[in-house]
């Protein structure tokens, strides 16, 4: 990877926010995180439960009904300059190349060619595209997009990086390879990273700090500290204990939420319209 | 020790014929398109058919070009009349042609003969009235196709309207039109833009509804402001549906084109048509009815297809 200049992280704080879905499918309530700047929070929780709307309300495309989220104490809307956000599906341009839809964000801000151009080819090399610039989307594998995609958002030097399950679709090995050079990224620009994920292994790996969220209705379930040293190297990080610790932990958590109060009927019928819907 | 020789020279010999046939084999396998060969069956269908009619009952194809080429494309005068209406034959050898201007380089002389071929005001009057209706159409169905697919108010206010126009055969406009416009232009235009304007709406409208939501959030988090996602957004996402929309907006049209002109021109390729069969002239009609076919295929053909193409690549899945 090749060294970026340091960012710098703003910080989030979501207080007492309460949400629904227009067909009064409940999913937030009284919800309350601080992320400190620059800090990479990690957020677990078994599916349907609320993860892709919590970093879709972090990014102003859902509006609270009552509570606040600010970053740097503004509220936020999804033009914001200083959010990156790399969603679940790569969401490339399928009109545009590799490198047009690498500087597509430059170019929204008025940049001329050159500049953009040289800007997008340094990410999309830290990202391992190099050479891939001229092949539109449907000619990339579907980690390579996804690749592509990160590369994208990071163009815009986001201070804050939203990432939702963004490795879900690559294999291990690759996942793997990502994820160190997420961290050493991480390690070096210092962005607050919000970074959804079903692997519990993969949270405890990048993260300072982990949440479990509930089942709908709810918020945060439990949130666990993440000690484990700094630098990481996932050999030596996995053969650690505390690594096997928080593993068993998380998993206990995870399964209570599944066990949580199971939904009755009605509640179903409203999941399932609330599905049908999105 | 000689004879095993010939045997391999002949054996290799046969092996480069058989490498030869597989060769053209493959090349055909690989190339063939039997796309050739529809346009020639159907001549060859129009000849077998023809054969136990009478000429002026069902010409053969030659007859019709021969018709076309020598008296209504490039006519030859073989009379001219004085001021006093006496009537001259001019010789054969002397009688003008478009050929003969040419040959003797004079392109204004030639190009003003050429007007004197029949053929061509039908083809140009046809071609402007399906410029006008059709470009009315693009215009309007654009316009109103991307509120239709951003609004959802206004869909929902066009749609029946659209379904409506679109269960009345456009030919059934024709009179009103006449009645209120007189024959001619205006009649045929707007006859031609009731038909192609509505299937135009619908497609560009669909088009724009199903311009993915993810798109737009990823350029929206990308910087993207409602212009700019106007223009890199949706504009390049909707390309493919508009032009499926002028293709099919292009071929209503020319539909109902022909139509009209048979009941409401005095001039064109469906009036040549029309008054063609009224007095039964069997080759002009077989004329206009190639000439329609003709002008939608080249259309097709050298604009729509290739644009067509374009997107194609794009695509996703
Ligand atoms: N646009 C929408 N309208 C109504 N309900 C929705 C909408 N989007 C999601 N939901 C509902 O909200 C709940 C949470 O959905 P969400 O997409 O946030 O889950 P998730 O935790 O991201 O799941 P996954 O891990 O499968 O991605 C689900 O029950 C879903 O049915
Ligand atoms: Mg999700």
């Amino acid at each position: 990877m090749t060294k970026g200049n340091h960012i710098g992280g703003d910080n989030l704080v979501i207080e007492d926010l309460n949400f629904a879905y227009s067909n009064n499918l409940k999913i937030f309530e009284k919800l309350n995180i601080d992320v400190k700047p620059g800090e990479f929070l990690a957020v677990l929780g078994p599916s349907g439960c609320g993860k892709t709307t919590f970093l879709n309300l972090l990014a102003g495309f859902y509006q609270p009904d009552s509570g606040t989220s600010q970053l740097r104490g503004e509220a936020i809307t999804p033009e914001d300059p200083h959010l990156g956000y790399i969603f679940q599906a790569a969401n490339l341009f399928p009109w545009l190349n590799t490198i047009e839809n690498v500087e597509f964000g430059l170019r929204m801000t008025g940049m001329g060619p050159e500049k953009r151009r040289e800007i997008a080819l340094k990410n999309l090399e830290m990202v391992g595209l190099k050479g891939f610039e001229e092949f539109l989307p449907n000619k990339l594998s579907g980690g390579m997009r996804q690749r592509a995609s990160i590369a994208r958002a990071l163009c815009l030097e986001p201070h804050l990086l939203l990432m939702d399950e963004p490795f879900s679709a690559l294999d291990e090995i690759l996942r793997d390879k990502m994820n160190d050079e997420l961290l050493q990224l991480w390690d070096q620009l210092g962005q607050t990273i919000v970074f959804i994920t079903h692997s519990i292994e993969e949270a405890i790996y990048l993260s300072d700090r982990i949440l479990v969220l509930a089942r709908p209705p709810g918020g945060i379930y439990k949130e666990v500290i993440n000690k484990l040293p700094r630098p990481r190297d996932l050999r030596e990080t996995k053969s650690s204990e505390l690594f096997w610790e928080y593993k068993k932990e998380l998993n206990n958590l995870i399964q209570e939420v599944q066990a949580q109060a199971p939904l009755d009927e009605s509640e179903i019928a409203e999941l399932e319209l609330g599905a049908k819907n999105g | 020790m000689s004879a095993p020789a010939v045997e391999m020279k002949q054996d290799k010999k046969l092996d480069s014929d058989k490498e030869k046939i597989t060769g053209w084999v493959n090349v055909i396998r690989n190339n063939a398109s039997w796309s050739w060969v529809s346009l020639p069956s159907l001549f060859l269908v129009w000849m077998l058919v023809a054969i136990p009619f009478e000429s002026y009952i069902l010409p053969q194809p030659w007859e019709v070009a021969d018709e076309a080429w020598n008296e209504m494309m490039f006519p030859t005068v073989s009379e001219v009349m004085d001021d006093d209406g006496e009537i001259t034959i001019i010789p054969e050898a002397d009688r003008p042609s478009v050929w003969k201007f040419i040959a003797k380089g004079e392109p204004s002389n030639a190009l003003a003969h050429l007007f004197r071929g029949e053929l061509w005001p039908h083809v140009g009057w046809s071609l402007l009235e399906e410029v006008g209706g059709f470009g009315a159409a693009i215009i309007f169905s654009v316009l109103f196709g991307f509120l239709a697919g951003f609004f959802k108010g206004f869909r929902e206010y066009i749609v029946p309207l659209n379904g409506l126009f679109m269960a009345i055969p456009p030919i059934a406009w024709a009179p009103l039109m006449v009645i209120i416009f007189g024959l001619g232009y205006t009649t045929i235009v707007i006859v031609i833009f009731i038909s192609a304007v509505n299937p135009m709406i619908l497609t560009i409208m669909e088009g724009v509804l199903q311009i993915q939501g993810q798109e737009v959030r990823a350029a929206r988090v990308l910087g993207a402001r409602k212009w700019q996602l106007f223009l890199y957004v949706y504009l390049p996402a909707s390309l493919p549906f508009v032009t499926a929309a002028l293709r099919i907006g292009f071929s209503q049209a020319w539909r109902a084109l022909v139509a009209a002109e048979m009941i409401g021109a005095s001039v064109g390729l469906g009036y040549m048509v029309q008054t063609a069969g009224e007095v039964g002239n069997s080759r002009l009609v077989l004329l206009g009815i190639t000439m329609i076919g003709l002008f939608s295929y080249l259309f097709e053909r050298t604009l729509f297809r290739p644009i067509e193409k374009r997107y194609e690549v794009w695509r996703l899945e």
